[in-house]
């Protein structure tokens, strides 16, 4: 990494121009803008990273604020919108040698009253602004004086992000949905999120919502109710029986498979069809949706959402397939020479073995694993859940299958999880929602035996466990207490420890596509292509078993360049999409930042059918939020937006 | 929910003020006369913290927040004046006229300019900033109403107004950073004025008024507009004598400073020049004892002959209830004659003698905001964006604001059609199979108030079988509606807990209104809208004052106050019947013009020749006008005073505006010399109506079920429905050059299949010929209405739709052709 020679990155000023004894100062910002040249500085929302001396730090600074005010400013206050046209001018009028000393005091004056505005985005653009006259000041009075030509830079590239988007694997222009939403404009908050992901409903439902993680409201009260804002928008239209807007380009001729109808299938299905590529979509399942179908039960997502999700993508002129399996029914060589692209976003279905005494047995009572059983209960297969089941593993598929047990008949449904409560990856509220519904849940217990009479699941020996020392992931490690072993008598064991892609398809011919150790697809440098040219993959076969919204960050991802693949022939990242990586590796979100706004406003709640009650079926069990809460919700947006821009020198 | 209604106690100024929960810094300190400057801000629209001059700094905050959208928490300390924040507001004013126009002494907005008042109590009197000015150019492409970017301070309350309030969505901001400006879906603007009227500076102007007049110059008068049946509060602003312009006061009644283009553009027809300004006997200018003797000797003459039977009159809902109520005296009383009537025959007086019959009900069941706080809406057979905007508008409040359901029942895609959970599009003539099967969902779902229905219903096990009785397939299939989304629809009524039931024109005025009002009369009862203080059941009116009409007895069965009368009498049709007979001899026409409004008005012109006298009363020159033997020029609802009766019930005062050109007399005081001629009696004083003018009478006793008959419409292969064109009042506006510039002239409303089929183009002529003669208007191709239906207004002379329509029906089979 590049030595820093100036920075005044929040607030930190570290300053190595005059030489002698470095300061240090790190950013994760790359050397290289792609292969176009070296990063030589970095301007946003927090100061100024100087890299390269021979950075023009005046210049930089007009061209910044020029594409704040043109590109960017809302014109929704009177500050941003006019406050940072005068700074641009001003700006303009220094480069251009017709400053004067007493426009630094302006543009200084400015940035002062730019903090009194409406969102983030010009606030913040005036900041490293406000640096470069306080830190760059000779540079400006020799432009001033008419000492100095402006120096532009090889290149600059900008980004406009927010901490929320920015964390959201899928970017999604949160802050611009939740306005719409504030705004009483639930279709214009759904045409929002539909630019960077087109499964809204399920989103809605169960994302898991890393962005509320980076909300800056939560550093002043709560953090906004980001999730459920994006189900309000698309139950509204499903709710008003509205027709989605969208209609692809004209048809480029391209032809396309997409391998399984899951997030990330769906979501590059979606943006090709977009651009006017005829896709199809093969799925080894009877309906679409992947996991999100058969992996996540009715009562969290109805499944006539998903398939309405689906629709609405088939209506683009996707074509789906049910019930053909690559590796069964053809082969990748077969679809690669039928196609000018394929998409590989087969999921991951294989259960992980849980590394307990008489697994591969095949005794009778114990289940092959969580998202087996979610499957054959989702697809009416036929299943008894006898009286007593164990579920191991502290992750959203086990919690799904306690839940699922006691809504099949179990009269005790256990979760037996090797730590705490505290360091289940399942989320918090599904853990209490279970609790609410009857789950009995064992903290720090590690299956060893299986106890069987007959070749039938008895019991499960366990081992008791305490916590040791934070391991690798930060969590605390648990460690067995010797001795400790006892039975807990139950009918079925189900082991939900994870899921493990299936890529067998991949040994059928010599693909040269390379694996991770996880049994994971490679594919390089963001743009989702393999080492296969033309074949991309992405989702969960891709990352190994993560989130629906990886997925579909994944397949949207994959289908920008895709489009490149096919209509240019080259797979490559475009500026959007390296500053889109360039910002996520940087980080947009400071959860130390001081707010210093007033707060003291709770988040709203959707309201929710009580515990004893919606174990009876598999009725949604989380209630639509009213849009007017909806709109109290989203006025508690801070708007977060900021403006990311690199000089590139050569 | 998770808004308590507990109290929060904070800190303004260091004055202790307590208020509700989810209220902003500038609510509670408005409660405590602390005044914090503003620009943006709007009561009725939802805050938009963009001019940031409301900053006031919050103990323990170190940034400012903005009062007009901050809400207040527990224990907050508030500081509203301080020398810092005077600075920021300075400079915020600063930064709004960095290149701002110093054509202050042109704009239309000066002297009621909020910039310039902000400028004078903040002392701005410096500029320090300097940009480019990159405004966009005005924008003047658009009709009646002008965009000056320069002058914007992009508070986007014309944005908000246009979208929260009346649900056009017509406005947007358009560009990014300083070149941003004010633009407009101008297909989608309905011409309200409504951006004008909340425009803080000079940016949206009315072409009509613009250069007219300075404010100040302008006289303004507190009354309310009559152009259809909601009343909406206005000020007539005048100088010299004629009205320049329309306004609305927020906040003081029902219409909440709204107006829409009725109200806001509908006044040019005061200054027609079309208007009649002196009394005419045979087209000749005559004065007025003239002309008053010539009618009194005419009547006295004919009376003797041939008896009071001979003699008839027509009001129309354009006139005052004084008028109405004097009207019907001087027929029963002066001229001994029950033969009187008036346009509500053929749409409201229908409907309102089957509410009344059912549900005691005269006009609508409880005040019009009970729309805009009911959980579900029902609008049926009415479009309420064009028939009584401010409907509209509270539909907009109900659904937007308030979470409230919205179903629509309409043959045609009408504007909250687009915006409804539910949209039922039913073929004409199947209101009834329609409003029973929701009716019959509800009870059947077990969603009805039976306690309350044995309560109240009279006949509550009548009603119930009746109800049973209704094949809900059937009736799905006659009305072309999807079932899932039918009991989707009885659903969302059946679960409410307050229902409002608007019905409109569509019903009204169909073959089968009597049976369509009378189920939607059963659906009321059992959806529960009767029951509790929001919602109800609300008929619009086609006419303005047309409830007023039927409550002073304009009508052969209701004398004042709808007390049954048995005296024999000819309605409107029975006086067509009568002319065409010779057994009527004389038609005294009160503000009606048959010629255009009625059905079958071929017929009409046909008998109004073969009467011994026809006299018009009226304000504008017509066809109607040039066949009366005399004419007699009233005023318009500016130029005189009077109470006149929304389609609430809500009784409203006008206030005289200006004098009546020429001439012309307020219609009372014509009415009161002919009365005082005929009958040798002094007229009754205006006080002296009011105070006869009774409340309605209701009657007495239970509710009642309905067991309409459940008759398949017929199909056809076109049919054309009659019905309103959303720029045009009656045929009032039709002089109006503002309106007119929005609708010159009638269209007929086609399907893009059907046109089509029938080779026609946009703006093509299209012949419709139906059961009672032809019609041509221009063709607009819409997909707003379905294959096989047209739909046509009755505005225009020069089409004359209702030329083509048998009376008592505004759909029928039609053929078309390229015209």
């Amino acid at each position: 990494m590049a030595d820093v020679v100036f920075s005044s990155w929040g607030g930190k000023v570290v300053d190595n121009r005059q030489g002698g004894e470095p300061q240090p100062a790190v950013f994760k910002l790359p050397d290289n803008y792609l292969d176009e040249g070296r990063v030589g500085a970095f301007m946003g929302w927090d100061g100024i990273i100087l890299y390269d001396r021979e950075v023009d730090v005046v210049a930089m600074a007009a061209e910044y604020m020029k594409r704040v005010q043109e590109k960017y400013c809302c014109a929704k206050c009177t500050p941003g919108k006019r406050g940072t046209r005068v700074m641009m001018d001003t700006l303009g009028r220094i480069v251009a040698g017709q400053g004067e000393e007493r426009d630094l005091d302006i543009l200084a004056g400015l940035a002062d009253l730019l903090e009194n505005c409406k969102c983030t985005l010009c606030m913040t653009a005036a900041r490293p602004v406000l640096d470069s006259v306080k830190h760059f000041r000779n540079d400006y009075l020799a432009f001033i004086r008419g000492e100095r030509q402006a120096k532009t830079a090889r290149a600059y590239h900008d980004k406009v992000t927010a901490p929320c988007t920015d964390r959201c694997p899928a970017h999604i222009d949160i802050p611009a949905y939740v306005e719409a939403i504030k705004d009483y404009r639930p279709d214009e908050s759904l045409e929002a999120i539909r630019r960077n992901m087109p499964i809204p409903a399920v989103c809605g439902r169960v994302c898991p919502h890393p962005c509320e993680k980076s909300c800056r409201r939560a550093l002043v009260d709560e953090p906004i109710s980001i999730m459920v804002l994006k189900r309000v928008a698309a139950d509204h239209e499903w709710m008003h029986h509205q027709q989605p807007p969208m209609q692809p380009k004209p048809a480029t001729g391209k032809k396309v498979i997409v391998v399984g109808a899951g997030p990330a299938g769906l979501t590059c299905a979606y943006y090709l069809a977009l651009e006017g590529h005829k896709v199809k979509i093969i799925d080894m399942l009877s309906e679409p949706g992947g996991t999100v179908a058969v992996g996540i039960p009715d009562y969290r997502m109805p499944r006539h959402l998903l398939q309405r999700e689906a629709d609405v993508i088939a209506a683009l002129g996707v074509e789906i397939e049910y019930g053909v399996k690559l590796g069964r029914d053809m082969t990748l060589a077969q679809l690669k020479e039928q196609y000018d692209a394929v998409f590989l976003g087969t999921g991951a279905f294989k259960s992980k073995p849980m590394g307990v005494e008489g697994e591969d047995q095949g005794y009778k009572g114990f289940s092959t694993g969580g998202i087996h059983y979610l499957r054959m209960v989702a697809l009416g297969e036929p299943i008894v859940t006898p009286k007593r089941v164990i579920v191991v593993g502290g992750g959203n598929t086990a919690i799904d299958c306690v839940r699922v047990a006691l809504r099949e008949g179990a009269e005790e449904s256990i979760l037996l999880y090797r730590r705490t409560r505290k360091e289940m990856p399942a989320e918090p509220y599904e853990v209490d929602d279970a609790e609410e519904e009857g789950v009995k849940f064992i903290f720090l217990a590690l299956p060893t035996k299986l106890i069987t009479e007959n070749n039938q699941i008895v019991g499960v020996e366990v081992l008791k466990m305490e916590l040791g020392e934070p391991d690798a992931s930060g969590r605390r490690s648990p460690q067995p207490i010797p001795g400790s072993e006892y039975v807990i008598p139950c009918d079925l064991v189900i082991p939900a420890i994870g899921q493990d892609p299936d890529l067998d398809y991949l040994e059928q011919g010599d693909y040269g596509i390379k694996k991770t150790r996880w049994n994971s697809i490679v594919t390089h440098g963001g743009t989702m292509m393999t080492d296969n040219e033309g074949v991309f993959a992405g989702g969960d076969c891709e990352y190994g078993a993560m989130t629906v919204v990886v997925a579909v960050g994944h397949g949207r991802r994959a289908a920008r360049v895709m489009h490149r693949y096919l209509t240019e022939g080259k797979s490559y990242l475009n500026e959007e999409d390296a500053m889109e990586d360039i910002i996520n590796g940087f980080g947009a979100f400071d959860k130390n930042e001081k707010v210093g706004i007033a707060g003291g406003l709770h988040r709203e709640h959707q309201p929710k059918v009580n515990g004893p009650e919606r174990i009876a079926n598999y009725e949604e069990i989380e209630l639509a939020m009213p849009e007017s809460q909806a709109v109290r919700e989203a006025e508690r947006c801070l708007r977060c937006y900021r403006v990311g821009m690199l000089a590139v020198n050569g | 929910m998770s808004q308590s209604h507990s109290l929060i106690n904070l800190k303004i100024d260091g004055k202790d003020v307590q208020i509700a929960a989810g209220a902003t810094i500038l609510e509670a300190a408005e409660t405590v006369g602390i005044k914090i400057p503003t620009m943006c801000y709007l009561k009725k629209l939802s805050p938009t913290g963009a001019c940031r001059v409301c900053v006031v700094e919050v103990a323990g905050a170190d940034k400012t927040m903005t009062a007009c959208n901050t809400r207040v928490v527990e224990g907050m300390a508030v500081t509203t004046q301080s020398e810092k924040l005077g600075a920021i507001r300075q400079q915020m004013v600063e930064l709004l006229l960095v290149n701002h126009p110093l054509d202050c002494p042109v704009c239309d907005a000066g002297g009621e300019c909020d910039l310039q008042d902000i400028c004078y109590s903040q002392d701005v009197t410096t500029q320090p900033f300097a940009a480019a000015d990159v405004n966009a150019p005005v924008i003047d492409h658009w009709p009646l109403i002008q965009q000056v970017p320069n002058r914007c301070i992009l508070c986007e309350k014309c944005v908000k107004v246009c979208y929260e309030v009346i649900g056009a969505d017509a406005l947007f901001v358009n560009e990014k950073g300083d070149k941003a400006f004010i633009d407009k879906h101008l297909d989608r603007c309905e011409f309200c004025g409504n951006c004008v009227q909340v425009c803080p500076t000079g940016t949206m102007i009315s072409k009509p008024f613009k250069f007219k007049a300075r404010p100040w110059e302008l006289r303004k008068t507190d009354s309310v507009c009559t152009l259809c049946s909601a009343h909406c509060q206005v000020n007539y602003e005048s100088k010299h004598g004629k009205v320049l312009r329309v306004t609305s006061e927020d906040g003081v009644t029902v219409n909440d400073g709204n107006l829409c283009v009725g109200g806001f553009f509908g006044h040019g027809f005061l200054n027609s020049d079309q208007r009649l300004t002196v009394p005419l006997v045979a087209g000749q200018p005559v004065s007025w004892d003239t002309a008053l003797g010539k009618v009194n000797s005419d009547l006295v003459r004919l009376r003797a002959e041939a008896g009071g039977q001979t003699l008839a009159g027509l009001a129309s809902g354009y006139l005052t209830n004084e008028e109405g109520y004097l009207f019907q005296k001087l027929f029963r009383v002066a001229l001994g004659s029950n033969n009187l009537d008036s346009t509500a025959r053929f749409g409201l007086l229908r409907a309102v003698k089957v509410l009344r019959g059912q549900l005691g009900l005269t006009s609508a069941s409880g005040p019009l905001d009970g729309i805009g706080h009911a959980e579900a809406v029902l609008v049926f057979g009415c479009d309420p964006t064009s028939e009584s905007p401010a409907v509209d508008w509270q539909v907009q409040l109900a659904h937007r604001k308030h979470d409230a359901k919205l179903i629509v029942a309409d043959p045609r895609r009408v504007k909250l059609a687009g915006q409804a959970e539910t949209f039922l599009q039913y073929r004409p003539g199947s209101e009834t199979l329609l409003a029973g099967a929701l009716a019959k969902l509800i009870v059947a779902k077990g969603q009805a108030d039976s306690t309350w229905l044995s309560q109240q219903v009279g006949n509550q096990t009548e009603l119930l079988a009746y109800l049973d009785g209704i094949d809900v397939a059937a009736a799905c299939a006659a009305s072309g509606i999807d079932q899932g989304l039918l009991e989707e629809a009885a659903d969302y009524l059946g679960t409410a807990n307050s229902v409002a039931v608007i019905f409109g024109r569509a019903v009204t005025q169909a073959a089968n209104a009597e049976e369509a009002v009378a189920a939607l009369a059963n659906l009321a009862l059992v959806s529960g809208a009767l029951r509790g203080d929001c919602g109800g059941i609300f008929p619009v009116a086609e006419q303005g004052n047309a409830c007023g009409l039927l409550n002073a007895g304009v009508c052969p069965e209701f004398l004042p106050g709808f007390q049954e009368n048995a005296a024999a009498g000819a309605d409107a049709n029975s006086i067509l019947a009568g002319i065409e007979a010779g057994t009527i001899k004389a038609l005294y026409l009160a503000g009606c013009n048959p010629l255009i409004e009625f059905p079958a008005n071929g017929r009409w012109k046909t008998a109004l020749a073969k009467l011994e006298l026809l006299v018009v009363q009226d304000i504008l020159a017509s066809e109607l006008t040039a066949m009366a033997h005399v004419v007699l020029p009233g005023a318009s609802g500016a130029e005189k005073c009077g109470s006149v009766t929304a389609l609430d019930g809500r009784v409203s005062t006008l206030a005289k505006a200006i004098d009546p050109p020429g001439e012309a007399r307020p219609d009372l005081a014509i009415f009161a010399d002919l009365f005082t001629a005929l009958s040798g009696k002094p007229a009754p004083s205006a006080a002296t109506l009011r105070s006869q003018l009774a409340e309605p009478k209701r009657p007495g006793g239970k509710l009642h079920g309905a067991t309409p008959a459940l008759t398949t419409p017929a199909t056809a292969e076109l049919q054309l429905l009659v019905g309103k064109c959303p720029f045009h009042f009656g045929t009032m506006t039709t002089y109006s050059a503002a309106n007119n510039e929005l609708a010159p002239a009638g269209a007929i409303l086609i399907n893009p299949a059907d046109a089509a089929r029938l080779g026609v183009a946009e703006g093509g002529q299209l012949k419709v010929t139906g059961p009672a003669g032809s019609a041509i208007g221009r063709a607009m191709i819409k997909d707003k209405v379905p294959a096989g239906l047209l739909t046509a207004a009755d505005h225009f002379a020069a089409m004359n739709i209702q030329q083509i329509m048998p009376s008592g029906s505004n759909c029928v089979a039609v053929t078309a052709a390229k015209g």
